[in-house]
Protein backbone atom coordinates (compact mmCIF):
# COMPACT_ATOMS: atom_id res chain seq x y z
CA UNK A 1 0.00 0.00 0.00
CA UNK A 2 2.89 2.44 0.88
CA UNK A 3 4.12 1.83 -2.48
CA UNK A 4 1.47 3.18 -3.94
CA UNK A 5 1.94 6.42 -6.03
CA UNK A 6 -0.14 9.76 -5.03
CA UNK A 7 -1.66 9.17 -8.41
CA UNK A 8 -2.37 5.52 -7.73
CA UNK A 9 -4.27 6.57 -4.30
CA UNK A 10 -6.23 9.18 -5.90
CA UNK A 11 -7.11 7.23 -9.14
CA UNK A 12 -8.49 4.74 -6.28
CA UNK A 13 -10.71 7.42 -4.12
CA UNK A 14 -12.88 7.81 -7.38
CA UNK A 15 -14.06 4.04 -6.83
CA UNK A 16 -13.64 4.00 -3.58
CA UNK A 17 -13.29 7.45 -1.53
CA UNK A 18 -12.56 6.60 1.55
CA UNK A 19 -9.02 5.92 0.28
CA UNK A 20 -8.68 9.93 -0.10
CA UNK A 21 -7.67 9.52 3.36
CA UNK A 22 -4.32 8.36 2.38
CA UNK A 23 -3.42 11.49 0.63
CA UNK A 24 -4.29 13.45 3.66
CA UNK A 25 -1.75 11.40 6.04
CA UNK A 26 0.92 11.87 3.53
CA UNK A 27 0.98 15.76 2.65
CA UNK A 28 -1.71 17.27 5.71
CA UNK A 29 1.82 18.11 7.73
CA UNK A 30 3.85 19.47 4.87
CA UNK A 31 0.80 21.48 3.56
CA UNK A 32 -0.08 23.07 7.10
CA UNK A 33 3.18 24.14 7.88
CA UNK A 34 3.39 26.22 4.45
CA UNK A 35 -0.15 27.65 5.57
CA UNK A 36 1.25 28.34 9.06
CA UNK A 37 4.22 30.22 7.17
CA UNK A 38 1.95 32.35 5.09
CA UNK A 39 -1.14 32.94 6.57
CA UNK A 40 -0.21 32.30 10.51
CA UNK A 41 -3.31 31.23 12.61
CA UNK A 42 -5.62 31.49 9.88
CA UNK A 43 -4.30 28.37 8.47
CA UNK A 44 -6.17 25.95 10.43
CA UNK A 45 -8.85 26.54 8.65
CA UNK A 46 -7.12 26.84 5.28
CA UNK A 47 -5.74 23.28 6.02
CA UNK A 48 -9.15 21.44 5.71
CA UNK A 49 -10.26 24.04 2.87
CA UNK A 50 -7.19 22.31 0.71
CA UNK A 51 -8.20 19.34 0.92
CA UNK A 52 -11.68 19.77 0.73
CA UNK A 53 -10.72 21.18 -2.29
CA UNK A 54 -8.50 18.34 -3.46
CA UNK A 55 -11.36 15.93 -2.45
CA UNK A 56 -13.42 17.49 -5.23
CA UNK A 57 -11.55 17.67 -7.73
CA UNK A 58 -9.68 14.55 -7.59
CA UNK A 59 -11.39 13.57 -11.02
CA UNK A 60 -9.20 16.20 -13.25
CA UNK A 61 -5.97 14.74 -11.60
CA UNK A 62 -3.65 14.37 -14.35
CA UNK A 63 -2.55 10.92 -13.90
CA UNK A 64 0.80 11.45 -15.03
CA UNK A 65 1.92 13.36 -11.82
CA UNK A 66 2.95 10.30 -9.57
CA UNK A 67 3.18 13.14 -6.51
CA UNK A 68 0.64 15.16 -5.82
CA UNK A 69 2.51 17.40 -3.32
CA UNK A 70 3.04 20.38 -6.50
CA UNK A 71 -1.00 19.96 -6.99
CA UNK A 72 -1.43 20.63 -3.27
CA UNK A 73 0.33 23.28 -2.69
CA UNK A 74 -1.20 24.79 -5.61
CA UNK A 75 -4.32 24.44 -4.27
CA UNK A 76 -3.25 25.79 -1.16
CA UNK A 77 -1.35 28.80 -2.73
CA UNK A 78 -4.83 29.47 -4.60
CA UNK A 79 -6.76 29.79 -1.53
CA UNK A 80 -3.78 31.89 0.51
CA UNK A 81 -4.83 34.61 -2.52
CA UNK A 82 -8.23 35.45 -0.21
CA UNK A 83 -5.73 36.38 2.51
CA UNK A 84 -3.40 38.85 1.17
CA UNK A 85 -3.81 41.58 3.38
CA UNK A 86 -3.28 39.07 6.44
CA UNK A 87 -0.08 37.79 4.37
CA UNK A 88 1.37 41.68 4.23
CA UNK A 89 0.71 41.98 8.27
CA UNK A 90 2.29 39.21 9.08
CA UNK A 91 5.18 39.79 7.02
CA UNK A 92 5.88 43.18 8.65
CA UNK A 93 6.11 41.56 12.12
CA UNK A 94 8.14 38.71 10.90
CA UNK A 95 10.75 41.46 9.73
CA UNK A 96 10.95 43.10 13.37
CA UNK A 97 11.32 39.80 15.15
CA UNK A 98 14.09 38.84 12.34
CA UNK A 99 15.19 42.51 12.99
CA UNK A 100 16.30 42.00 16.79
CA UNK A 101 16.85 38.19 16.01
CA UNK A 102 19.31 38.70 13.30
CA UNK A 103 21.14 41.67 14.91
CA UNK A 104 24.96 42.22 15.46
CA UNK A 105 26.32 40.03 18.45
CA UNK A 106 27.60 42.85 20.30
CA UNK A 107 25.72 45.25 22.52
CA UNK A 108 27.35 48.57 21.45
CA UNK A 109 26.91 47.38 17.68
CA UNK A 110 23.77 46.22 17.90
CA UNK A 111 22.37 49.40 19.21
CA UNK A 112 24.38 51.71 16.99
CA UNK A 113 22.99 48.96 14.16
CA UNK A 114 19.47 48.31 15.07
CA UNK A 115 17.76 51.05 13.53
CA UNK A 116 19.00 50.31 10.50
CA UNK A 117 18.37 46.39 11.38
CA UNK A 118 14.59 47.36 11.72
CA UNK A 119 14.81 48.92 8.38
CA UNK A 120 16.67 46.56 6.64
CA UNK A 121 14.35 44.08 7.55
CA UNK A 122 10.96 46.36 6.77
CA UNK A 123 12.82 46.84 3.31
CA UNK A 124 12.58 42.81 2.76
CA UNK A 125 9.08 42.37 3.84
CA UNK A 126 7.75 45.39 1.67
CA UNK A 127 9.65 44.31 -0.77
CA UNK A 128 8.17 40.98 -1.02
CA UNK A 129 4.79 42.19 -0.58
CA UNK A 130 4.83 44.59 -3.23
CA UNK A 131 5.68 41.51 -5.77
CA UNK A 132 2.80 40.94 -7.75
CA UNK A 133 0.86 37.85 -6.51
CA UNK A 134 2.38 35.55 -9.28
CA UNK A 135 5.52 36.67 -8.32
CA UNK A 136 5.08 36.64 -4.76
CA UNK A 137 3.68 32.84 -5.02
CA UNK A 138 6.57 31.57 -6.51
CA UNK A 139 9.00 33.15 -4.79
CA UNK A 140 7.87 31.62 -1.38
CA UNK A 141 7.42 28.43 -2.98
CA UNK A 142 10.91 28.45 -4.03
CA UNK A 143 12.78 29.99 -0.90
CA UNK A 144 10.60 28.83 1.96
CA UNK A 145 9.82 25.37 0.61
CA UNK A 146 12.59 24.30 -0.88
CA UNK A 147 10.49 23.43 -4.57
CA UNK A 148 12.14 23.01 -7.75
CA UNK A 149 11.24 24.72 -10.62
CA UNK A 150 9.92 22.17 -12.00
CA UNK A 151 7.39 21.71 -9.09
CA UNK A 152 6.58 25.38 -8.69
CA UNK A 153 5.47 25.31 -12.64
CA UNK A 154 3.01 21.95 -11.36
CA UNK A 155 1.89 23.80 -8.56
CA UNK A 156 0.44 27.22 -9.90
CA UNK A 157 0.27 25.68 -13.66
CA UNK A 158 2.37 27.64 -15.52
CA UNK A 159 5.75 27.09 -18.00
CA UNK A 160 8.95 26.26 -16.44
CA UNK A 161 10.26 29.46 -18.52
CA UNK A 162 7.78 32.13 -16.26
CA UNK A 163 9.14 30.33 -13.14
CA UNK A 164 12.18 31.10 -14.08
CA UNK A 165 11.54 34.80 -15.37
CA UNK A 166 9.43 35.22 -12.26
CA UNK A 167 12.75 34.18 -9.82
CA UNK A 168 14.90 36.48 -12.02
CA UNK A 169 13.13 39.29 -11.58
CA UNK A 170 12.45 38.34 -7.95
CA UNK A 171 16.30 37.92 -7.66
CA UNK A 172 16.53 41.73 -9.36
CA UNK A 173 13.98 42.91 -6.80
CA UNK A 174 15.71 42.27 -3.23
CA UNK A 175 19.21 43.21 -4.81
CA UNK A 176 20.81 45.42 -2.77
CA UNK A 177 19.14 44.56 0.49
CA UNK A 178 20.73 42.82 2.74
CA UNK A 179 20.02 43.52 6.60
CA UNK A 180 22.96 43.42 9.15
CA UNK A 181 22.96 40.21 10.07
CA UNK A 182 25.55 38.60 12.34
CA UNK A 183 26.25 35.39 13.52
CA UNK A 184 23.49 32.55 14.81
CA UNK A 185 21.93 32.15 11.41
CA UNK A 186 20.33 28.65 11.61
CA UNK A 187 20.58 26.90 8.00
CA UNK B 1 27.78 33.07 -1.39
CA UNK B 2 26.02 36.03 -2.27
CA UNK B 3 22.24 35.24 -2.64
CA UNK B 4 19.79 37.85 -3.31
CA UNK B 5 17.15 35.77 -2.13
CA UNK B 6 18.68 34.74 1.39
CA UNK B 7 17.29 37.72 3.56
CA UNK B 8 13.65 36.41 2.52
CA UNK B 9 15.06 32.95 3.06
CA UNK B 10 15.80 34.45 6.64
CA UNK B 11 12.60 35.69 7.02
CA UNK B 12 10.50 32.41 6.86
CA UNK B 13 8.55 32.48 10.38
CA UNK B 14 9.76 29.41 11.74
CA UNK B 15 13.41 31.00 11.30
CA UNK B 16 12.34 33.97 13.42
CA UNK B 17 10.04 32.40 15.40
CA UNK B 18 11.69 29.29 15.77
CA UNK B 19 8.46 27.81 18.68
CA UNK B 20 6.04 28.97 16.90
CA UNK B 21 2.82 26.63 17.47
CA UNK B 22 1.61 24.31 14.29
CA UNK B 23 -1.29 22.97 16.80
CA UNK B 24 -1.14 19.35 16.59
CA UNK B 25 -4.73 19.18 17.42
CA UNK B 26 -5.25 20.63 13.96
CA UNK B 27 -4.37 17.77 11.74
CA UNK B 28 -6.67 15.71 13.72
CA UNK B 29 -9.38 17.58 13.88
CA UNK B 30 -8.97 18.41 10.20
CA UNK B 31 -8.42 15.37 8.97
CA UNK B 32 -11.91 14.06 10.91
CA UNK B 33 -13.79 16.72 8.95
CA UNK B 34 -12.40 15.24 5.58
CA UNK B 35 -13.66 12.15 6.91
CA UNK B 36 -16.48 13.21 7.51
CA UNK B 37 -17.17 15.26 4.46
CA UNK B 38 -15.84 11.93 2.37
CA UNK B 39 -18.27 9.65 4.22
CA UNK B 40 -21.22 11.78 3.22
CA UNK B 41 -20.40 11.15 -0.46
CA UNK B 42 -23.62 9.57 -2.19
CA UNK B 43 -22.10 7.77 -4.68
CA UNK B 44 -18.36 7.86 -5.71
CA UNK B 45 -18.88 6.00 -9.16
CA UNK B 46 -17.69 6.58 -12.14
CA UNK B 47 -21.53 7.57 -14.33
CA UNK B 48 -20.06 5.93 -18.17
CA UNK B 49 -20.97 8.79 -20.21
CA UNK B 50 -24.39 8.13 -23.19
CA UNK B 51 -21.23 7.98 -25.26
CA UNK B 52 -17.92 6.41 -25.53
CA UNK B 53 -16.04 5.23 -28.39
CA UNK B 54 -14.48 1.46 -28.55
CA UNK B 55 -11.23 1.67 -30.40
CA UNK B 56 -9.58 -1.64 -32.19
CA UNK B 57 -5.85 -2.40 -31.63
CA UNK B 58 -4.01 -5.39 -32.73
CA UNK B 59 -2.25 -5.82 -29.57
CA UNK B 60 -4.49 -4.35 -26.38
CA UNK B 61 -2.69 -4.66 -24.01
CA UNK B 62 0.43 -3.02 -25.70
CA UNK B 63 -2.19 -0.08 -26.35
CA UNK B 64 -3.63 -0.14 -22.64
CA UNK B 65 0.17 0.08 -20.98
CA UNK B 66 0.95 3.16 -23.90
CA UNK B 67 -2.40 5.05 -23.35
CA UNK B 68 -1.21 4.91 -19.85
CA UNK B 69 2.01 6.04 -19.66
CA UNK B 70 2.26 8.30 -22.42
CA UNK B 71 -0.84 10.56 -22.64
CA UNK B 72 -1.99 9.84 -18.71
CA UNK B 73 -5.20 7.91 -19.34
CA UNK B 74 -6.48 6.00 -16.14
CA UNK B 75 -7.67 2.52 -16.55
CA UNK B 76 -11.22 1.77 -14.55
CA UNK B 77 -9.48 -1.43 -13.18
CA UNK B 78 -13.01 -3.37 -11.91
CA UNK B 79 -14.13 -2.76 -15.38
CA UNK B 80 -11.56 -5.01 -17.47
CA UNK B 81 -12.68 -8.02 -19.13
CA UNK B 82 -10.37 -10.71 -19.87
CA UNK B 83 -11.46 -13.52 -22.14
CA UNK B 84 -10.23 -16.17 -24.12
CA UNK B 85 -11.22 -15.59 -28.30
CA UNK B 86 -9.74 -17.34 -31.34
CA UNK B 87 -6.96 -19.42 -29.15
CA UNK B 88 -5.89 -15.93 -27.58
CA UNK B 89 -5.99 -14.10 -24.90
CA UNK B 90 -8.13 -11.06 -25.56
CA UNK B 91 -9.41 -7.90 -23.42
CA UNK B 92 -11.56 -4.78 -23.32
CA UNK B 93 -10.68 -1.98 -21.20
CA UNK B 94 -12.45 1.22 -19.94
CA UNK B 95 -9.82 4.04 -19.94
CA UNK B 96 -10.55 7.47 -18.47
CA UNK B 97 -8.93 11.40 -18.50
CA UNK B 98 -11.13 13.93 -16.95
CA UNK B 99 -14.68 13.10 -17.56
CA UNK B 100 -13.84 11.27 -21.05
CA UNK B 101 -13.97 7.54 -21.07
CA UNK B 102 -12.65 5.65 -24.15
CA UNK B 103 -13.31 1.61 -24.57
CA UNK B 104 -10.34 -0.35 -26.18
CA UNK B 105 -10.35 -3.88 -27.22
CA UNK B 106 -9.17 -6.08 -29.96
CA UNK B 107 -9.34 -5.40 -33.64
CA UNK B 108 -12.73 -7.50 -34.19
CA UNK B 109 -13.42 -9.11 -37.69
CA UNK B 110 -16.36 -11.73 -36.74
CA UNK B 111 -18.94 -9.83 -34.82
CA UNK B 112 -18.40 -6.01 -34.66
CA UNK B 113 -16.35 -5.40 -37.90
CA UNK B 114 -13.93 -2.81 -36.46
CA UNK B 115 -10.26 -2.78 -37.62
CA UNK B 116 -6.96 -1.10 -36.36
CA UNK B 117 -5.39 1.52 -38.51
CA UNK B 118 -2.79 -0.90 -39.19
CA UNK B 119 -4.91 -2.68 -40.94
CA UNK B 120 -6.63 -0.14 -43.13
CA UNK B 121 -4.30 2.01 -43.88
CA UNK B 122 -5.42 5.11 -41.99
CA UNK B 123 -7.69 5.67 -39.62
CA UNK B 124 -10.94 7.34 -39.77
CA UNK B 125 -11.80 9.31 -36.25
CA UNK B 126 -9.74 11.57 -34.45
CA UNK B 127 -10.36 11.22 -30.23
CA UNK B 128 -10.34 14.80 -28.84
CA UNK B 129 -9.47 15.49 -25.22
CA UNK B 130 -9.36 18.65 -23.58
CA UNK B 131 -6.92 18.91 -21.01
CA UNK B 132 -5.85 20.50 -17.89
CA UNK B 133 -2.52 22.22 -18.39
CA UNK B 134 -1.80 21.20 -21.86
CA UNK B 135 2.05 22.33 -21.68
CA UNK B 136 2.02 20.13 -19.16
CA UNK B 137 0.39 17.42 -20.75
CA UNK B 138 2.61 17.60 -24.20
CA UNK B 139 5.64 17.38 -21.64
CA UNK B 140 5.21 14.13 -20.40
CA UNK B 141 3.56 12.62 -23.56
CA UNK B 142 7.06 13.65 -25.46
CA UNK B 143 9.23 12.50 -22.73
CA UNK B 144 7.20 9.42 -22.85
CA UNK B 145 8.38 9.17 -26.00
CA UNK B 146 4.98 10.22 -28.03
CA UNK B 147 4.78 10.30 -31.81
CA UNK B 148 3.90 14.03 -32.11
CA UNK B 149 2.41 14.07 -35.34
CA UNK B 150 1.09 18.38 -34.83
CA UNK B 151 3.30 20.21 -32.65
CA UNK B 152 2.39 22.22 -29.72
CA UNK B 153 0.76 25.20 -30.74
CA UNK B 154 -1.82 28.36 -29.86
CA UNK B 155 -4.65 27.82 -32.64
CA UNK B 156 -6.66 31.30 -34.22
CA UNK B 157 -9.74 29.68 -32.78
CA UNK B 158 -8.76 30.47 -29.20
CA UNK B 159 -6.57 26.80 -28.45
CA UNK B 160 -3.62 25.56 -27.38
CA UNK B 161 -3.09 21.95 -28.61
CA UNK B 162 -1.16 19.19 -30.17
CA UNK B 163 -1.80 15.80 -31.96
CA UNK B 164 -0.46 12.70 -31.86
CA UNK B 165 -0.44 9.04 -33.24
CA UNK B 166 -0.44 6.18 -30.68
CA UNK B 167 1.57 2.40 -30.93
CA UNK B 168 -1.35 1.64 -33.70
CA UNK B 169 -1.73 4.53 -35.39
CA UNK B 170 -5.21 6.14 -33.75
CA UNK B 171 -4.89 10.01 -33.50
CA UNK B 172 -5.38 11.87 -30.29
CA UNK B 173 -6.16 15.88 -30.33
CA UNK B 174 -5.16 17.38 -26.85
CA UNK B 175 -6.19 21.02 -26.60
CA UNK B 176 -6.88 23.40 -23.99
CA UNK B 177 -8.34 26.40 -24.33
CA UNK B 178 -7.06 29.92 -23.76
CA UNK B 179 -9.55 30.93 -22.09
CA UNK B 180 -9.18 27.74 -19.41
CA UNK B 181 -4.95 29.23 -19.38
CA UNK B 182 -5.98 32.08 -18.41
CA UNK B 183 -8.12 31.54 -15.75
CA UNK B 184 -5.65 28.87 -14.22
CA UNK B 185 -3.21 32.01 -14.28
CA UNK B 186 -1.21 30.86 -17.57
CA UNK B 187 -0.67 33.35 -20.28
CA UNK B 188 -1.77 33.20 -23.94
CA UNK B 189 -0.73 34.86 -26.76
CA UNK B 190 -2.82 38.34 -27.87
CA UNK B 191 -2.63 37.56 -31.54
CA UNK B 192 -3.03 33.07 -31.65
CA UNK B 193 -2.16 32.85 -35.39
CA UNK B 194 1.19 34.58 -34.16
CA UNK B 195 2.47 31.53 -33.23
CA UNK B 196 4.42 30.65 -30.12
CA UNK B 197 3.28 31.82 -26.13
CA UNK B 198 4.43 34.23 -24.68
CA UNK B 199 6.35 33.33 -21.40
CA UNK B 200 5.17 36.50 -19.36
Amino acid sequence: MDESTDAEVIAASLADAGRFAELFDRHARVIFRYLVRRVGPEADDLLGEVFRVAFERRETYQQCRPDARPWLYGIATRLVARHRRGEARRLKAMARFAAQRFGADDMAERVAASTDAVEDWARVADAATDLPEGERDTLLLYVWEDLSYQEIALALDVPIGTVRSRINRARAHLKGIAPVVEGRMSS
Amino acid sequence: MSDELEPLRRLRPDNVLPDEPGDPTVLSRQKEQLMSLIDDQPDTTIRMPDLYPRLAYADEFAALEYLVRVFGFTELREARMEHEWDGRSQMLAWLRLGTGIVMIGHANHDVHLIYAPGELGHTTVMLNLNVHDIDGHYAHAVAAGADVTMELEDAFYGERRYEATDLEGHRWHFGESHEAIRARGGEVPDDPEGGKPTTH
